[in-house]
């Protein structure tokens, strides 16, 4: 596992947010409901440095294409520094687990 | 807590319907997910809302909030792109930058930006563009909102107009670049940025740092943001620090991939056949959404129902919201409001009936705007990549008991 990306991701994690109120607030942490299996530690590794678990799972459930088009579109449009073998495993995982059976 | 033990942890429910999708030929088009509830953890300054993401924030209003006209701050949807939001903004610190093609360049302050410029009110539909994505089979790219990515509120702020007036704009002026706070956590992820072209902007766009009568609620851009009436809120920009003038417009995702529908008469397009040109989504079309009563509601066979919603286009006027309870047969007028929130805000519509048998009974509402613009039955909405521009006509359905 890559520690910088760790890092990055423990540092979204860990910024408050201040708001215009007399207190300091913070966005509260939300334990998305996140199913373990083979390959979740590249998903934590790899996918959640720009944004939450919620990102993943508000898409329901997927061919292995969409998977594969998503975890793509992160690499090609905002640049994820994810290399071809983290991508396969994460496919992999995200269509075992919230995938619909279909290849396409 | 580390983030690991959160997922750990895996209670609560995010509330992620799964609309089980497969690669259709041409893409169905029904209504959007409604089943999803607000999570019992409130964010800073909000009520529990629907939550899709907490880095960034991705909040959606329930359906029951959309009876009035204006849309309360602590139930005010939000939507940012990226995880990175300022910790703190010292409102005495705090300056906006004008500067680029102008003869002067500007740093107002939110005392200036409320003192030396003429204060202007608004009162606006915020919605995203991609609002009811949720509706598209196959799932079109982006949040699978539900119908909660709106509000309407009353924006008070400055125009943008008379703050290009004081800079001075040089004769090759041609695009204003708007850059929010908001920053990615990657360095090659492109930052959002939005452009407009001049010509596009007009007296109405102002710079806000009020929200129904308060200040900007941090989560929905404080201190300052863009307000562009009639508009999909892409480039409503959050936390607005700096406004540059250019001649020449700049590629950026946000603009050139993100935000934009097939430039063809119905905007549709199959999914496996996309339409190569594309435009961006800017104006609003006609909608309406039913706020009473929510899908799934147990009513009385004896109660006199009032039916309660909103209405909106992008500033030309609703001109009538029709209600149908006997599955779009026969389709009777609601009453509107007076109407005099303006013509960009929501109109709150009202239809009085008493149920006739008892089951299920499905309500139906239908804006119609002063164009002759009117809602599309949901499947007549042709699919498109982005799940941009639903408006299809609203359905709830109930049980009669
Ligand atoms: C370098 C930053 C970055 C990384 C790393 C990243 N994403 Fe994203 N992701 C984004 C951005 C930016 C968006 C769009 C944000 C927005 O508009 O709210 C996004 C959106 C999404 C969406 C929403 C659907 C869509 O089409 O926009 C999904 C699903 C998603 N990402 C999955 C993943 C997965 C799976 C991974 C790991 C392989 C991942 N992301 C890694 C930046 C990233």
């Amino acid at each position: 596992m890559n520690t910088k990306k760790l890092f990055l991701a423990a540092a979204i994690a860990a910024s408050p947010l201040f708001a215009q109120v007399s207190a300091k607030v913070e966005v509260p942490y939300v334990a998305f409901p996140v199913k373990m299996g083979a390959g979740f530690d590249e998903v934590q590794a790899n996918c959640l440095m720009c944004h939450s678990f919620g990102y993943i799972i508000n898409q329901g459930k997927q061919s292995k294409k969409f998977w594969r088009g998503k975890v793509n579109k992160m690499i090609v449009h905002f640049k994820a520094p994810i290399n071809q073998k983290s991508a396969d495993i994460i496919t992999a995982y995200l269509f075992e687990h919230y995938g619909n059976g279909q290849e396409k | 807590m580390e983030r690991r033990d959160f997922f750990k942890k895996a209670a609560v429910t995010a509330g992620a319907a799964a609309l089980g999708s497969s690669t259709l030929e041409a893409g169905i088009t029904h209504q959007p997910i409604d089943n999803r509830k607000p999570m019992d953890v409130a964010f800073p300054e909000k009520r529990p809302l629907i939550v899709y993401s907490d880095r960034p924030p991705l909040l959606e209003t329930p359906r029951d909030v959309f009876t009035s006209a204006l849309t309360p701050n602590d139930q005010f949807f939000v939507r940012w792109h990226m995880p990175d939001i300022p910790t703190f903004i010292d409102p005495d610190k705090f300056t906006i930058s004008v500067n680029g093609l102008v003869n002067k360049e500007l740093q107002i302050s939110l005392n200036d930006l409320k003192t030396k410029y003429e204060q202007v009110d608004v009162t606006a539909v915020l919605q995203c563009g991609g609002n009811s994505r949720s509706a598209f089979t196959p799932t079109a790219g982006g949040i699978q909102w539900g119908n909660g990515a709106m509000g309407c509120a009353r924006w008070r702020g400055v125009r943008l107009k008379d703050i290009l007036d004081k800079a001075g704009l040089k004769k090759e002026a041609e695009w204003i670049g708007f850059n929010g706070s908001e920053k990615a956590a990657y360095y090659e992820t492109p930052n959002f940025i939005r452009e407009l072209k001049l010509d596009e902007l007009d007296d109405h766009v102002i710079l806000a740092y009020e929200m129904n009568g308060e200040d900007l609620p941090y989560l929905n851009g404080y201190p300052l943001r863009l307000i562009i009436p009639g508009s999909y809120s892409d480039s409503w920009v959050k936390m607005l620090s700096n406004i540059t003038v250019t001649n020449e417009y700049k590629k950026l995702f946000f603009m050139d991939i993100a935000y934009r529908v097939p430039d063809n008469a119905t905007e549709g397009e199959t999914p496996e056949k996309k339409f190569p040109k594309t435009k961006p989504i800017t104006k609003m079309n006609v909608k309406s959404i039913i706020g009473y009563p929510v899908d799934g509601a147990t009513l009385s066979h004896k109660s006199e129902v009032v039916v309660r919603g909103v209405a909106w286009d992008d500033g030309h006027g609703i001109e009538k919201v029709m209600v149908s309870i006997d599955n779009g047969k026969t389709w009777g007028e609601a009453l509107l409001d007076s109407g005099r929130l303006g013509r960009y805000a929501y109109r709150a519509f009202r239809f009085h009936f008493k149920p006739k048998g008892y089951g299920q009974l499905k309500i139906m509402a239908k804006a119609m705007n002063k164009i002759g613009k009117e809602q599309p039955l949901a499947k007549d909405i042709p699919w498109n990549h982005g799940g941009y521009k639903y408006n299809g006509i609203d359905e709830v359905t109930v049980e009669v008991v």
